[in-house]
């Protein structure tokens, strides 16, 4: 495991010329050093953990993984024998009242997770987690997952929903959970961004400001590496111009640049110089980093990569390779979640796509002795209803949106694995025990990552704001 | 296991950046700034006070007294804790409870508790003050906030003029910084600046000339009048326009799930003409919030309320539409705060304001007047929503008047032609109708088969009705061949016969597979043996009782064998095609035979289990018909609605009146889209709806009552009822009482203009603001504005023709000590130019930037895949071809959930919410972006060629000084053009012998780009010279 280097030494010095501190403009830095300057103003501090860290960190990455447009959770990872019991029966009113959903407005009849060889559940490794058959190889993996089954949200439409689960805040103008972790730990390769977002399918429908740096400064905005085209956008020169000529330009620009540093004196130039290196670098570096090719016969089978293919498998192989490569958090977007009809079916396909790749990913970081030092988080924006959308046939009824309780996991570096903490009613509708708030889940994710998450906070229109606004509990019950 | 952590690398340590600077910088290093780092002693009010209130006083200040301590008191910073330790010991900072709370954990939890630590400088300033004695003047201790203050207009000494208050107030402070001016810029780098500010473009190589010329003879009459010059430009507006597009949260889509297109782009022209024509700021700012109400509004007061119609609206299937109106109206509220009061009101959405004094209350008194406008969101269907809310119609411009009045007089003049033309054929309609009932022979003439041929080797059964079924294998593709004895009659047509049978799979007509047993004809051919002389026969068109979609019949004769006829949705029938031939052929059935091939190469067995060819010699005007009209002409007399419905079908081969129709049409089509273009504005209900207090923000939750007001705290705030409409709160903002609307709005331009607001947090200017740099500097400049009748054109003509604006940026040691950040101005502002900016600037160094303007959004050049979002209705990115290619960024589109990338690179925003400051980053995707991007490159080679067709000598180092000059405006020295020049060597070099490369170098990719060069060599290495001028750091500062 690599051990950091505890003073700002060379590494860090270089970090700042680039994905990490040097990317902010020189003056906005000044601006709060406080040496003859007014201490910090409108959304320009950089950083703000403090010289030691809140306290020692338990991992340095994160491999967050979104399931947009919600799986189903109650075919998954949480069964409700009761609901399967009563299955077809009326959802009893004062439950369906209370509630806020998308689409179901009549009061809708139960729906229960199939009793089938295909949908049942198996209670998996020496910790007999009870885990879907649909996710055979994450059973394997059991001893490592910690369900939350009791997590809630607190809104029920996609967009909304994905801005308040990803950024605390259910519309624009918030920085993501990536975007704060960048701010607060920054990225530990200097030829890399601390935050890589990767897609498969169509961009979510909160677009790119879920994973935007909202008032943030702009370099700690999530950086979206591309399957198909340029991995990193203009990454490529253009046709016509070798690696040789590609050189000569940036030496040039470099050269020109080096004598206005030496007229002007502005510190800003010397920043560009060194961004120009960078990018001639990544030119390099993001290509190498993308190949999958390189990577074994094994691995490939374990993962069900195939090089050169836009996949969920390819991606989860590829945030491998970005946390060995020192990326500090890694985004994973997968398409296609959302079940308004054939809820079982749909949940079926889905599964099958990110069973392999998801369990190879965990077995491949522990095997890599990374998983100590990764979380790797399943998520969603939401869970769905115990109830049955569009129809009563088993075959065709869907799942409408549930905010109110979803489970969502973590395995890795500081968790306890093995377990499952917070319990829904027999129904699954509302927590019976231990509800974790979105807040609370963030609170616990920068916990892990060493940040008190009441003290990550930057000041913008004369409020320090944070990921968690004003709550946020650590859940220290699932902390080893 | 855990293990240690990195400390986080992203404090401001000044001193840590410096160090890194000194490795790459031979200029200054900690060596010398150890020298020159003179300390001076700590300014409570700048100083210290800040840095309380900033990290200390919200917790412990005017509203919070936790721990019973208020840090912003003299008595109690000076007195005792209640723990009985002083505070502050003056002299002895090391036993002062202040300094040790903020250091040492072990004193006690570390302060503060809700925020980050201080900064290593921050504590060594705090150590400072108490160690000198800790002044805390008693004026400071007490009155109203600065900012909430009437502005008075301050004294100036009788010698300064209007035109010199700014450096008196600037000058003024230099050296109480220990700070000396530096001198003024060389013109053409003045020239240049003024320009980048005021426009947004660079000045013209000439305009540079002309410039420096007359302020070599002329006194500084010749700067005054190049800043009117530019202040008049038309480009004043578009540059202006897009800070104020930032606050307005001006975007072309509705943002969330499939963020559609909308149309809003006439508010954004509305700015842009409002900014040219100068508009007294205050009408602007009435007009965005209630134009509407004005009486008689006209079309651009509505236009203008489109300002608050910018909010981001969720149409996603399961949208609660009260709960989107709240958040809409919630940010009407906020940003109406924050961009006309610089205040944090939305602070006070779930409780009274914390540092400033608004209550709860206050909040949803301002909530009332953005409450009175309808949901914008409306159900369409089942579970579709849609984007609702009032729009109004543009008014049509004198072009499209014109375009429709020439549209509608050619429209009479073809119909009068048509009755014309009609009353000329009805005669030859006569004939037709004739020709067409004699019908003395069959409609299909049976003919002989000879010989039929298959490619395929399947079984091959000829059956008495003259068709062919095929049995046995089934090959994937094949050629069937039959060859016909003609009838002694000219032929006019050839029908093939798609037949079905119960020996087929699914009986048909194809073979493939049971389920889908589909036929596809690529390719029909026929063609004429006479002995070994074989002749093709054109078919002139094709009819078919059925074709699949995008598999029309007419495919089958199209040469291509990739398109064809195909049947599918129809199994289990026969069907059949007819060609016509484009001559009728008479044939001798001694001699001759007739050769049709049906070629089927999809695939997959798609091919036909028992087809069947004929041959017609009927009309071809009669086989086209549909077969219900055929059969009229057997009918012996034709009524007169026969009549008319075969007229019509005879009209549609009347050459003459089928152009005529086409026309018609196409005119039609063209008056359709000549409606008018809409956008949206703000529209009270006819009954307003009663406001609640929300109780924890939340609007299921009321709590009392209220009326519209504007906060009582603050000068001319409401103190009673009112009228409560958004008229009544656009008179208070833009009241005399209220101080400000023109301290906000000075300040920004400041910012603009210099770089660094005179108040930094250019968003608040509430108690937790940075105090002002140079207070009386800005209440003079909020008061001239006012006394200017609001005239921003006049403030920022006082910017810019200020000494301190025309300032080199030269930076010294001894500001990198005394004033990094350039607050105190003894130096130029130098910073880097926002995103649509630097595209702007390299569109016009190339030579490419077209000045078309207004209108609907653009879309120039951008990768693909960058619009892919979930949900219905998605837009697409169409990539310009033509000027729109190339026209400022202002007029670019604005799609919330994909943003134009080169623009997000360069720190643009989302625009969901309302943003007052963008950031300035720099990084190795904005190094990427300038390089790569298509875009750029278009620009690169734009510029070579505009480099070797414009500079006025062949000479390599003149046209390497013409080339810098279009980028910076100045001129290059020596090793510059040295630089410059070498690059060029290398690639020449490098492309020597490399026709492949310097074609790619040079191909062009859109039509509207147009090279003057002949020597695609040269280009191809000025080409790099080009792209690495447009990467320079100096081309993308002001």
């Amino acid at each position: 495991m690599n051990v950091l280097p505890t003073s700002l030494g060379r590494r860090a010095l270089f970090q700042r010329a680039g994905f990490g501190l040097g990317g902010v403009a020189l003056t906005q830095l000044l601006r709060q050093s406080g040496a003859d300057s007014p201490v910090a103003s409108n959304g320009q501090q950089a950083g703000s953990v403090g010289h030691q860290p809140h306290f020692s960190a338990k991992i340095k990455n994160v491999i967050y993984l979104h399931m947009v447009g919600a799986p189903s959770h109650l075919d998954l990872f949480d069964l409700k024998p009761e609901l399967q019991k009563r299955s077809g029966e009326d959802c009893p009113k004062e439950l369906f009242e209370a509630g806020k959903f998308a689409f179901v407005r009549d009061l809708p009849t139960l729906l229960g997770t199939p009793d089938n060889a295909k949908h049942r559940f198996t209670r998996s490794g020496d910790s007999g987690l009870p885990i879907s058959n649909l996710l055979p190889n994450l059973q394997g993996v059991a001893d490592e997952l910690t369900l939350i089954k009791s997590l809630h949200t607190n809104e029920f439409n996609h967009g909304p929903a994905q801005m308040f689960m990803l950024s605390g805040f259910g519309q624009f103008g918030r920085p993501s959970v990536g975007s704060w972790v960048n701010y607060g730990l920054g990225s530990e390769n200097e030829n890399l961004p601390g935050f890589v977002v990767l897609i498969t399918g169509n961009v979510l429908g909160a677009g790119s400001p879920a994973w935007g740096s909202g008032f943030l400064p702009s370099v700690y905005q999530g950086v979206e590496f591309r399957s198909q085209g340029d991995p990193v956008l203009f990454l490529s020169n253009p046709k016509g111009i070798e690696p040789s000529s590609r050189k000569r330009i940036i030496d040039t620009v470099n050269a020109m640049n080096q004598a206005q540093l030496a007229d002007v004196g502005d510190p800003e130039i010397a920043t560009r110089i060194s961004q120009y290196e960078l990018a001639y670098r990544m030119q390099t570096s993001v290509p190498e980093l993308m190949d999958i090719s390189s990577e074994s016969k094994a691995v490939h089978e374990s993962y069900g990569t195939q090089p050169g293919k836009n996949s969920f498998a390819n991606n989860c192989l590829l945030a491998r390779r970005l946390v060995e490569r020192g990326v500090r958090f890694v985004q994973l977007f997968d398409q296609g979640w959302d079940s308004h009809n054939s809820v079982f079916s749909n949940v079926a396909n889905k599964a099958k796509q990110v069973d392999q790749p998801v369990a190879a990913l965990i077995r491949d970081l522990r095997q890599r002795g990374l998983l100590d030092s990764t979380l790797v988080v399943w998520s969603s924006e939401f869970g769905r209803t115990p109830f049955a959308q569009g129809t009563k046939k088993v075959d065709k009824a869907g799942r409408d949106h549930h905010k109110d309780a979803f489970t969502v996991w973590v395995a890795g570096g500081g968790t306890k694995g093995g377990m499952s903490f917070g319990e829904t009613d027999d129904l699954g509708y509302t927590i019976a025990e231990n509800p974790v708030h979105v807040h609370d889940f963030n609170a616990t994710l920068l916990h892990l990552m060493g940040i008190n998450h009441e003290r990550l906070t930057f000041r913008y229109q004369g409020r320090q704001y944070r990921l968690t606004d004003v709550e946020g509990n650590v859940v220290q019950q699932i902390l080893s | 296991m855990p293990y240690p952590i990195t400390p986080p690398l992203i404090r401001g340590t000044f001193l840590v950046t410096l160090c890194f600077f000194g490795t790459l910088w031979g200029r200054i290093t900690m060596a010398q700034v150890d020298v020159v780092s003179e300390r001076r002693s700590v300014d409570f009010s700048e100083q210290i006070q800040p840095l309380l209130r900033r990290h200390c006083q919200r917790c412990h200040g005017e509203k919070h007294d936790e721990g019973g301590l208020r840090l912003n008191q003299r008595d109690d910073v000076i007195g005792e804790a209640d723990s009985g330790s002083p505070v502050v010991v003056p002299g002895h900072a090391g036993k002062s409870l202040l300094i040790s709370r903020v250091i040492d954990a072990d004193a006690g939890e570390l302060m503060p508790l809700d925020g980050e630590p201080l900064s290593q400088q921050e504590v060594d300033l705090l150590r400072r003050w108490i160690d000198e004695g800790a002044t805390w003047p008693e004026t400071k201790s007490k009155g109203k906030h600065w900012a909430y203050e009437v502005i008075k207009r301050p004294e100036v000494p009788a010698h300064v003029t209007t035109g010199t208050v700014i450096d008196y107030f600037i000058d003024q402070r230099l050296e109480t910084h220990g700070l000396v001016a530096n001198p003024r810029m060389q013109p053409a780098s003045v020239a240049r600046r003024a320009s980048l500010a005021l426009i947004g473009l660079p000045p013209t190589p000439s305009d540079v000339e002309q410039f420096v010329t007359n302020s070599n003879s002329a006194s500084g009459q010749a700067y005054l009048s190049l800043v009117d010059r530019l202040l008049a430009s038309p480009r004043y507006g578009e540059r202006w326009a897009v800070p104020w597009l930032d606050l307005a949260r001006y975007a072309d889509s509705n943002g969330f799930q499939a963020d559609q297109i909308r149309d809003n782009w006439a508010y954004r022209d509305w700015v842009i003409r409002a900014f040219n024509q100068d508009m007294p700021f205050d009408e602007f700012v009435t007009d965005q919030l209630a134009g509407d109400l004005r009486p008689n509004a006209t079309s651009d007061q509505r236009i203008a309320t489109g300002f608050h119609r910018m909010t981001t609206c969720n149409v996603e299937a399961g949208v609660h539409p009260e709960a989107n109106r709240v958040n809409q109206v919630v940010d009407r509220v906020n940003t109406t705060a924050t961009v006309f009061l610089g205040t944090t009101l939305e602070c006070a959405q779930c409780h009274d304001h914390k540092y400033d004094p608004f209550s709860q209350k206050d909040y949803y008194r301002f909530f009332a007047y953005f409450n009175n406008t309808p949901l914008e969101v409306k159900q369409t269907a089942g579970v579709t929503w849609d984007f609702y809310g009032p729009k109004m119609d543009l008014p049509l411009d004198h072009n499209q008047k014109q375009k429709i009045d020439d549209r509608n007089a050619e429209l009479k003049r073809l119909s009068v032609k048509r009755e014309q033309l009609a009353r000329e054929s009805e005669s030859q309609f006569e004939d037709w109708l004739t020709r067409l009932s004699d019908q003395g022979s069959p409609l299909w003439e049976p003919v002989t088969l000879v010989d039929f041929q298959t490619s395929g080797n399947e079984n091959v059964s000829l059956q008495p009705d003259g068709s062919v079924l095929l049995t046995g294998k089934v090959p994937p593709t094949v050629d069937h061949t039959f060859v016909l004895q003609p009838p002694a009659k000219p032929i006019t047509a050839i029908r093939v016969e798609l037949l079905t049978d119960d020996a087929i799979p699914g009986s048909g007509p194809g073979r493939g597979e049971a389920a889908r047993p589909n036929v596809i004809l690529s390719e029909v051919t026929c063609e004429v043996m006479s002995g070994e002389e074989k002749n093709k026969v054109a078919f002139s068109a094709a009819v078919a009782d059925y074709s699949q979609a995008n598999w029309d019949v007419a495919r089958a004769i199209d040469g291509d064998r990739k398109t064809g006829w195909a049947i599918g949705g129809q199994f289990g029938k026969p069907h059949w095609a007819v060609f016509l031939l484009a001559e009728p052929l008479l044939l001798d059935p001694e001699s001759q035979s007739l050769k049709v091939s049906l070629g089927q190469y999809f695939g997959s067995g798609r091919v036909a289990g028992k087809p069947r060819v004929s041959a017609s010699t009927q009309s071809a005007d009669l086989l086209r018909l549909p077969e219900v009209l055929r059969r009229m002409f057997k009918g012996k007399k034709l009524s007169a609605q026969q009549r008319k419905k075969l007229r019509t079908e005879f009209e549609k081969i009347d050459k003459r009146l089928v152009e005529l129709d086409k026309s018609v049409a196409q005119l039609e089509k063209e008056l359709k889209k000549l409606v008018p273009e809409t956008t949206l504005v703000m529209q009270e209900m006819e009954s307003p709806r009663e406001t609640f207090v929300m109780l924890r923000g939340d609007y299921e939750s009321p709590g009392d009552a209220v009326e519209a007001m504007t906060p009582g705290a603050l000068p001319g705030g409401s103190t009673d009822a009112s009228t409560g409409d958004r008229m009544e709160l656009a008179r208070w903002l833009t009241s005399a009482e209220n101080p400000l609307l023109a301290r906000v709005t000075v300040n920004r331009w400041w910012a603009e203009i210099f770089g660094l607001g005179l108040v930094p947090t250019l968003e608040d200017f509430g108690t937790q603001s940075d105090a002002p740099s140079h207070p009386e500097l800005l209440d003079w400049l909020a008061s001239e504005l006012i006394e200017s009748g609001w005239s921003m054109k006049h403030i920022h003509q006082l910017m810019v023709t200020s000494d301190a604006f025309q300032r080199s940026a030269e930076l010294s040691k001894v500001m990198v000590v005394n004033d990094p950040v350039n607050r105190y101005l003894a130096r130029g502002p130098r910073f880097r130019l926002p995103a649509e900016m630097i595209r702007d600037n390299a569109l016009a160094i190339s030579g490419l930037l077209s000045e078309k303007m207004y209108g609907p959004p653009i879309m120039p050049y951008q990768p693909d895949k960058i619009w892919r979002s979930v949900g219905r209705n998605q837009p697409k990115w169409v990539a310009a071809k033509d000027e729109n290619r190339f026209r400022r960024g202002a007029y670019v589109v604005w799609k919330r959930a994909a943003p134009y990338p080169s623009f997000i690179n360069f720190d643009a925003p989302d625009r969901g919410t309302c943003t007052v400051s963008r950031g300035r980053s720099n990084t190795p995707l904005q190094a990427l972006t300038l390089l790569n991007d298509p875009a750029y490159v278009e620009m690169a080679l734009a510029l070579a060629d505009r480099v070797i067709s414009e500079s006025p000598s062949t000479d390599d180092r003149e046209r390497v000084r013409y080339a810098v000059k279009l980028a910076v405006s100045r001129d290059a020295k020596e090793h510059e053009v040295g630089i410059l020049v070498g690059l060029l060597s290398g690639e020449r070099a490098e492309l020597k012998n490399q026709p492949q490369m310097v074609k790619a170098r040079t191909t062009i990719t859109v039509p509207t780009l147009k090279l003057r060069s002949s020597d695609m060599q040269e280009l191809a290495a000025w080409f790099a010279v080009a792209n690495a001028i447009l990467n320079l750091d100096e081309t993308m500062n002001q």
